[in-house]
């Protein structure tokens, strides 16, 4: 089956839409609001009169480009192009304000090839016993990794623990307005038809990060506060053998839980990076660098996200249960192509089905290759003067927010969020416990109300169940050893009198 | 006028006055019929309740334990550079405000167009150049947009 698939693959048009595909995907990832699964969708049209693998690896191109074209902006402009990436902004961004971009790319391209490499080798052979494991998942064990991912705000929230609680109260009031999905009753709505939906989680993420950074810029005076880079040493900043020594152990610890969260269905790559990071900086020695343009922060949150993307097929194509809305898209693109995902489909359609899966690491290698080519080009974006770079951020975010949904509603809301994120940051607020409230609002919510249900409204549940109990002392351990950690950190330097 | 204060108490008042609020509306904004004690409320309320708990323990923790700044109001305090700089925001606020109510009106094209402009002016740039490169990169996502992606933008 192995060696039938490989012939399959081996034919020079797959080999030609991969870059395309690939090409796309990053234009598409890096645009803020744009994201790969919108690249997916305009590209399945296009894929009618392909042989069913070209079709696949190219919409699969899309997804991996997509996810890694996305750390692009976060760590040019502050702007993660997908909710994937918005952990990478914590290192990615102050390390390009140090002018170390082009290190900062390279690193971000460097772990999502490796995290991707890694995720496609365990779709190709544990995809079974993967998800197996995935599947004694319930809403207990749901509750208590979206209680694990929000352990994150203790190791954002440095300054003040109860700016990071209060925002992480806030994206999860946010994430609730809208109509609730059990039982159909509008949250908060103010009686606004269009706030029915409520708020969309890219829409809040242009308002949270592109938008409050474009006004974070309204104090800047271009006469007395522009840079000036000099062409040629934007790309002599490059990754030191040392560095990539010191990036192994993120860059396994953050593939490894890309792996496993992407293959439990309903999560994605965004969580992935968020718990990866935390998990990183929490075994760190030096944990105080992290947020200040460390590295491994860098290769933690980018190897756990493209990690993600090749394990969220797993539970897709073993049980046909998509792991998150790119793979949702990308099951209905079998479909279309007369594949039905599930169990029969190793039987019926093997060759394949493991055309695809060796054609996922061909992706990633390709990913590694064109990225290399291209990201010398994207770090000199730090060159252009900001009265420019933010003219074009706006128009972008502009049209990226109306292309969500169609809607000028979409564009009203990032700025009224913009508005009042630029006003938190101002207070010291880190915006990230808010991301993470949203991100994980819902998931948690859903998750709550299911398990009560099923317990008879016992909270035992939480406890009882042993993979619940373990993520939830894994949370509590971690909230602890930053506590621990920070106090000794204090202890260590007191404050300058 | 002397007033001492820091971002804990400015915050910890404003989500105190805002928690409050909410949890005043949460019956009226989420009109559940579910019986159940865990229901469409439910959520909301821990949201809402933790806010409010936090803020007050920020609140707190501003009045006795952080340092803070010491402002004297008069005439001099409006005309001080950090104020000039605080009024510059907000008019850039207001720039976007202007914007999205134009967007509404006049379409994409032209309020991006004028936002662009109103920027630049803003940053007080003069070279021509730097009019021409924003301008035209609304053009050509507009085209982007409506010919490559469908989007028909407004």
């Amino acid at each position: 089956m192995f060696l039938s698939g490989l012939q399959v693959l081996l034919q020079w048009q797959n080999f030609l839409i991969i870059p395309l595909g690939l090409a796309l995907g990053i234009v598409v990832g890096a645009i803020p609001g744009l994201t790969s699964d919108l690249g997916i969708i305009l590209c399945i049209p296009l894929t009618y009169g392909m042989e069913p693998t070209m079709a696949i690896l190219m919409l699969l191109a899309i997804y991996c480009g997509g996810t890694y074209g996305g750390s692009i902006t976060a760590i040019l402009i502050n702007t993660p192009g997908t909710s994937a990436n918005a952990a990478t902004l914590f290192d990615g961004y102050p390390m390009t304000k140090k002018g170390m971009a082009y290190k900062a790319l390279s690193m971000a391209l460097f772990a999502s090839t490796i995290g991707g490499l890694i995720s496609a080798f365990a779709l190709l052979f544990l995809a079974p016993q993967i998800a197996k494991v995935t599947l004694l998942f319930g809403p207990a064990e749901y509750l208590a990794l979206a209680v694990f991912g929000l352990s994150v705000i203790a190791g954002v929230s440095n300054k003040s623990i109860f700016k990071g609680l209060i925002g992480a109260c806030i994206g999860v009031f946010i994430s609730t307005i809208g109509m609730d999905g059990i039982s159909g009753t509008t949250r908060f709505t103010f009686g606004n038809l269009q706030l029915m939906s409520g708020i969309n989680l890219i829409i809040a993420l242009i308002g949270l990060f592109a938008i409050s950074e474009i006004m974070m810029k309204s104090q800047y005076n271009p006469r007395t506060d522009k840079k000036v880079f000099d062409a040629s040493s934007i790309t002599k900043c490059k990754i030191t053998k040392e560095e990539y020594k010191r990036c192994r152990k993120p860059i396994g610890i953050g593939s490894l839980i890309g792996c496993i969260i992407g293959a439990t269905p309903g999560t994605g790559g965004g969580l992935a990076a968020f718990i990866a990071y935390n998990q990183v900086k929490t075994s760190s020695k030096h944990p105080e660098t992290f947020g200040t343009g460390e590295i491994e922060g860098i290769a933690a949150s980018e190897s756990a996200n493209n990690g993600a993307c090749g394990a969220t097929m797993i539970p897709m194509l073993t049980l046909g249960v998509p792991g998150d809305g790119a793979t949702a898209i990308l099951m209905g693109a079998f479909m279309i192509h007369g594949m039905v995902p599930g169990p029969m489909l190793f039987r019926d359609q093997g060759n394949v089905l493991y055309a695809i899966m060796i054609g996922l690491i061909v992706i990633n290698v390709f990913m590694y290759l064109i990225g290399s080519v291209f990201t010398r080009f994207y770090a000199h974006i730090t060159r252009i003067p900001y009265e420019i770079l933010g003219c074009i951020v706006l128009t972008f975010c502009t049209a990226g927010a109306y292309s969500t949904s169609n809607s000028l509603y979409d564009v009203y809301i990032i700025v009224i969020v913009g508005i009042v994120a630029y006003f938190l940051r101002r207070m010291d607020f880190q915006l990230v416990p808010i991301l993470l409230g949203i991100v994980l609002g819902p998931l948690a919510e859903t998750n709550f109300r299911r398990a009560l249900v099923l317990s008879d409204g016992s909270l035992s549940i939480f406890v009882t169940r042993p993979i619940s109990l373990a993520f939830l002392l894994i949370a509590a351990g971690t909230v602890l050893l930053f506590a621990w950690k920070t106090a000794r950190a204090k202890k260590i330097s007191p404050r300058p009198r | 006028m002397k007033i001492k204060y820091n971002s804990e108490i400015i915050s910890g008042i404003v989500f105190l006055v805002a928690a409050a609020i909410l949890w005043v509306l949460v019956p009226s904004q989420i009109d559940t019929l579910e019986t159940s004690a865990v229901n469409a409320q439910t959520i909301p309320r821990i949201a809402i309740g933790g806010m409010f708990l936090f803020s007050l323990g920020l609140l707190l923790q501003g009045v006795f334990a952080n340092e803070k700044k010491v402002v004297i109001l008069n005439r001099s305090t409006f005309a001080s550079e950090s104020f000039r700089k605080e009024m510059r925001s907000v008019l850039y606020a207001l720039i976007l405000l202007a914007y999205i109510v134009l967007l509404t009106f006049v379409g994409f094209l032209i309020s991006t167009a004028l936002l662009v402009v109103a920027i630049l002016l803003f940053y007080g740039v003069r070279k021509w150049y730097y009019y021409a490169i924003p301008l035209a990169m609304v053009g050509v996502v507009y085209f982007v947009f409506k010919t490559l992606l469908h989007v028909s933008l407004p």
